[in-house]
């Protein structure tokens, strides 16, 4: 039998409220595969031109996304590992960690946003899904009620 | 690579573009008709002059900014330095400059769109003042609306942009050379004061190597490209500067250049024809565009940095859950600017405001460094240093050219200016006073601490942790009487008060709520130093936000390269988790030094009068006695040691009698001490209960000193179990010693298995 998707999942997130829904869907696969996590945050570098914000700024941001992350995780018995990472493509620097840390899959919760939202910003989930050779999982949203 | 090399992705290269790209914006585009106007030709001498000192602040924000690698460029460096109320002026100065000078740059934009493009692009012209400001607004709110959403810019752009207005300015001064510019009457009528005032006007153009210092964090390798990139970054454009005016004046008379609202563009269709005046009006719009991005950029950057230090409300600096770009900030930045183009201040003035802002700010820079250099902080390491020939030639001279250009400035510039600095002020009265977390290093600049002989070569240095008032002296003298017997000449005791935050919460956001509790922070560590100055002993103090009391610690142990770490305890052991709690285990299991852990008794037998020393076997108790020693040499009046020893009854398997054994260990061990004859007296009992013997004894002195012991039991203890209970059961002062070697390794061992079960 193939290993589990949950044996490590990489887990990319980008907002606090991001992290929160995803480890909360994420959950109930990491408990029954008895799997491990690591909740990645990518700083986008400009590579040459000023960034759009103070990367000590986003470094803070990066730490509330990881608090969130272990808090929604705290009475479970698996703990993340949060790394925070920098490139210029995000997706491209997720599929690294992926391989570097030898995750089983990459998990994240589908965002949404209009077309022209992902144009301006750049559609990572889109890119994440063509691009990794490692498998994508993208897990809805849990209800909240 | 570590994390923090990758997040630096500027090169040289990049932070070189990245400062010409604001440099080369609208300032070089626009201000020949203004400069030639006020100066004519001399208005080179302006341009040079304001390169010049644009040039002594690029040497000292490069010391600064290697120094402190932190956002927010020169406000971090003068609110570091001179605290919260300049920092409140110029941190305000700065955004106020940044708006200002965005909003130039954008009316330049504007100029040279219509009237510019107008005469190639029919519908575009005709619009006249109206159509400039529409076209300035639109393009401001544009560029607020892309960082906002944080649209992806890449470096590739940057550098074509910047190589397309370099390239155009080289092929304008080449083919203007050639063309035979000829200067008329250098001097304008009103003479030299017109010069010098005109610097004061063009100095805008020269705020943008700010930007290289604003993104410091950024840079690789800062200590060397950062002012390799600032130095390169003004004196590129300010060569440029001088050859355009030359040209432009040598090209065009004064009058024309004066009326034209794109100057660079009017010479060019002289020099180039239509085709070089069109390329102009390009790159100008690029130019414009550009400076105006990287300005609103950086102010941003600077409120962030004044949200940090709690000079503004971090409320400003969310930063956007899906686009993550600190998007309040932006856009007050982005308001700001589209104000001020519409109330239509004109942009002479828009551009002198800037300068002026630009001009406070840097005064205060080279002050900066005078204060940082003489304060010498214990943080404060660059990379970069101005170099002895030039210290402090270049910050006086920068200084006193920066006021100079200040006092030439028009009045009306002055006023809206001393405005901004007004506000700044009130703004630390009304909010910044009770809430910034900088303190001036003003007073240690004026009158230095001594900064004994090189560290860590021999000098004994005692940590002492402190949390509460009242019991804060009792350990500093303990400490300094530790110190005291060892080189007092050198000796120094470091006091530390960690406020603990959460892991849940961020360091800043929780220092938020926590302003009473830094307050006290600085109460009892200024109460530390009054406390030393009586006791006449050396002291720095550390206060620090962390994590983890007992990490932070062990940090400043191992930094201060610490001989001896004492701490006090509660006398209670805690209950679940930690032995003696969760602060102290850590400590005391860790430290690669000596450790001491007191409980204070009563008032008055506290490491005076009758101090009773356990002289065990323990390989610890040496270290008991010594510390007993050093009490007693202390409390120079009548302290008495008592060195104690308690003996199971009967004769052992050598027929010797418990006074005997008794007798014959406690003469090994002052062997093992180095005590003398005459400092302590002797005294043996003989129990069963050993426990219970000590016990009952030790209420008979006011200090009781024990060493660590290595029982069996280590692993529900840290000093051994013994020593514990006393400190537990007796209400005597308990001083538990341990020295720096031997028992570590199994004490560690014993937390680890103790945290882990």
């Amino acid at each position: 039998m193939p290993e589990s998707l949950f044996r490590h999942a990489l887990v990319p997130v980008a907002s606090p409220e991001d992290a929160e829904s995803t480890m909360r869907a994420l959950r109930p696969y990491v408990e029954s595969a008895e799997g491990d996590v690591t909740v990645i945050n990518v700083i986008e570098k400009a590579g040459g031109a000023p960034d759009k914000a103070s990367v000590e700024q986003r470094e803070d941001y990066a730490h509330k996304m990881f608090s969130v992350a272990r808090d929604e995780m705290a009475d479970t018995d698996c703990t993340p590992t949060t790394e925070i990472r920098y490139g210029t493509d995000v997706a491209e620097t997720i599929i690294e960690t992926a391989h570097e840390i030898n995750a089983s899959a990459i998990v994240f919760n589908p965002r949404g946003g209009n077309r022209w939202v992902r144009l301006l910003t750049g559609d990572v989930g889109l890119s994440l899904v063509s691009e990794s050779d490692i498998p994508v999982i993208t897990l809805p949203e849990p209800n909240n009620d | 690579m570590t994390d923090q090399e990758l997040a630096r992705d500027l090169g040289f290269l990049e932070a070189y573009t990245i400062g010409l790209g604001t440099m080369i914006g609208a300032g070089i585009f626009v201000l020949p008709s203004i400069a030639a106007e006020q100066a004519g030709p001399a208005s080179m001498i302006s341009f040079f002059a304001g390169g010049l000192v644009s040039l002594l602040a690029a040497i000292s924000l490069s010391e600064l900014a290697t120094g402190m690698p932190k956002a927010g460029g020169s406000y971090y460096y003068v609110n570091r330095a001179l605290g919260p109320f300049f920092g409140s002026i110029v941190g305000w100065g700065m955004w106020a400059g940044l708006t200002f000078a965005s909003a130039f740059y954008m009316i330049g934009f504007g100029q040279y769109l219509l009237p510019g493009l107008g005469k190639y692009i029919g519908f575009l012209a005709g619009w006249g003042e109206i159509g400039i400001t529409v076209a300035a607004l639109v393009m401001a709110a544009l560029l607020t609306g892309v960082n906002y959403y944080g649209v992806k810019e890449t470096g590739a752009l940057q550098n074509v942009i910047v190589l397309t207005l370099v390239g155009l300015i080289v092929a304008f001064l080449g083919l203007g050379a050639a063309s035979g510019p000829t200067i008329g009457t250098f001097l304008p009528p009103e003479g030299w004061p017109a010069v010098a005032a005109t610097i004061g006007t063009v100095y805008v153009t020269f705020i943008g190597f700010e930007v290289i210092a604003t993104s410091a964090e950024e840079i690789k390798n800062p200590s060397r490209n950062l002012p390799l990139a600032m130095i390169a970054a003004v004196v590129t454009p300010t060569l440029m500067y001088v050859g355009v005016m030359f040209v432009s004046t040598g090209t065009l008379s004064i009058e024309a250049l004066a009326d034209s609202p794109i100057p660079v563009a009017d010479v060019a269709t002289e020099i180039m024809g239509p085709i070089g005046a069109l390329a102009m009006i390009v790159g100008a719009v690029l130019a414009t565009v550009s400076s105006a991005n990287a300005s609103i950029l950086s102010a941003a950057r600077v409120n962030f940095a004044m949200g940090r230090d709690k000079i503004l409300i971090n409320w400003l600096n969310e930063v956007h859950d899906r686009f993550r770009t600190p998007y309040r900030a932006i856009s007050a930045t982005g308001i700001i600017t589209l104000v001020l183009i519409a109330i239509g201040v004109g942009i002479g003035t828009l551009a002198e405001v800037a300068s002026f802002m630009y001009l406070v700010t840097y005064a205060l820079v080279h002050i900066a460094v005078i204060v940082l250099r003489r304060a010498n902080p214990d943080a404060y390491d660059p990379a970069f240093r101005i170099p002895s020939v030039l210290y402090p030639i270049v910050p006086i001279l920068g200084f006193v050219a920066c006021i100079a250009i200040l006092l030439q400035m028009s009045l009306i510039v002055q006023a809206i200016g001393g405005v901004i600095v007004v506000f700044g002020i009130l703004w630390y009265f009304v909010y910044a006073r009770d809430r910034a977390l900088s303190q001036s290093l003003v007073g240690e600049a004026i009158a230095p601490e001594p900064t004994t002989v090189a560290d860590g070569q021999g000098r004994y240095r005692v940590v002492v942790p402190v949390a509460n008032p009242e019991t804060e002296r009792d350990l500093l003298r303990m400490a300094a009487a530790s110190a005291h017997a060892h080189d007092s000449e050198t000796a120094e005791v470091v006091a530390v008060n960690i406020i603990e935050v959460p892991q849940q919460t961020s360091l800043e956001q929780d220092l938020t709520f926590e302003e009473t509790r830094v307050e006290r922070q600085q109460e009892l560590l200024d109460s530390a130093r009054d406390i030393a100055d009586d006791l006449d002993v050396g002291l720095r103090t550390h206060a620090i936000v962390g994590r983890n009391a007992g990490s932070a610690i062990l940090d400043v142990i191992e930094e201060e390269n610490a001989d001896h770490v004492l701490l006090g305890w509660k006398g209670r052991r805690s209950r679940r988790e930690h032995v003696l709690g969760s602060t102290i285990d850590p400590v005391i299991g860790r430290a690669p030094c000596d450790a001491t852990l007191v409980k204070l008794g009563p008032e008055g037998g506290r490491a005076t009068g009758d101090i009773m020393v356990l002289a065990g076997e323990g390989p610890h108790a040496p270290v008991a006695a010594r510390r007993a020693r050093e009490f007693a040499e202390a409390a120079d009046e009548e302290a008495r040691l008592t060195l104690f020893n308690v003996q199971e009854p009967g004769e052992d398997d050598d027929g010797l009698s418990p006074q005997e054994r008794g007798e014959a260990l406690i003469e090994e061990f002052v062997e093992r001490t180095g005590l003398e004859e005459a400092q302590y007296q002797s005294r043996i009992e003989v129990a069963e209960d050993i426990e219970g013997a000590i016990l009952d004894a030790a209420t008979g002195y006011d200090t009781i000193c024990v060493g660590a012991t290595r029982t069996g039991a280590v692993s529900q203890a840290v000093f051994g179990s013994l020593p514990e209970t006393i400190g537990e059961r007796t209400d005597q002062t308990v001083v538990m010693a341990r020295g720096p070697e031997e028992s570590a390794m199994s004490i560690r061992q014993a937390i680890v298995r103790r945290l882990e079960s």
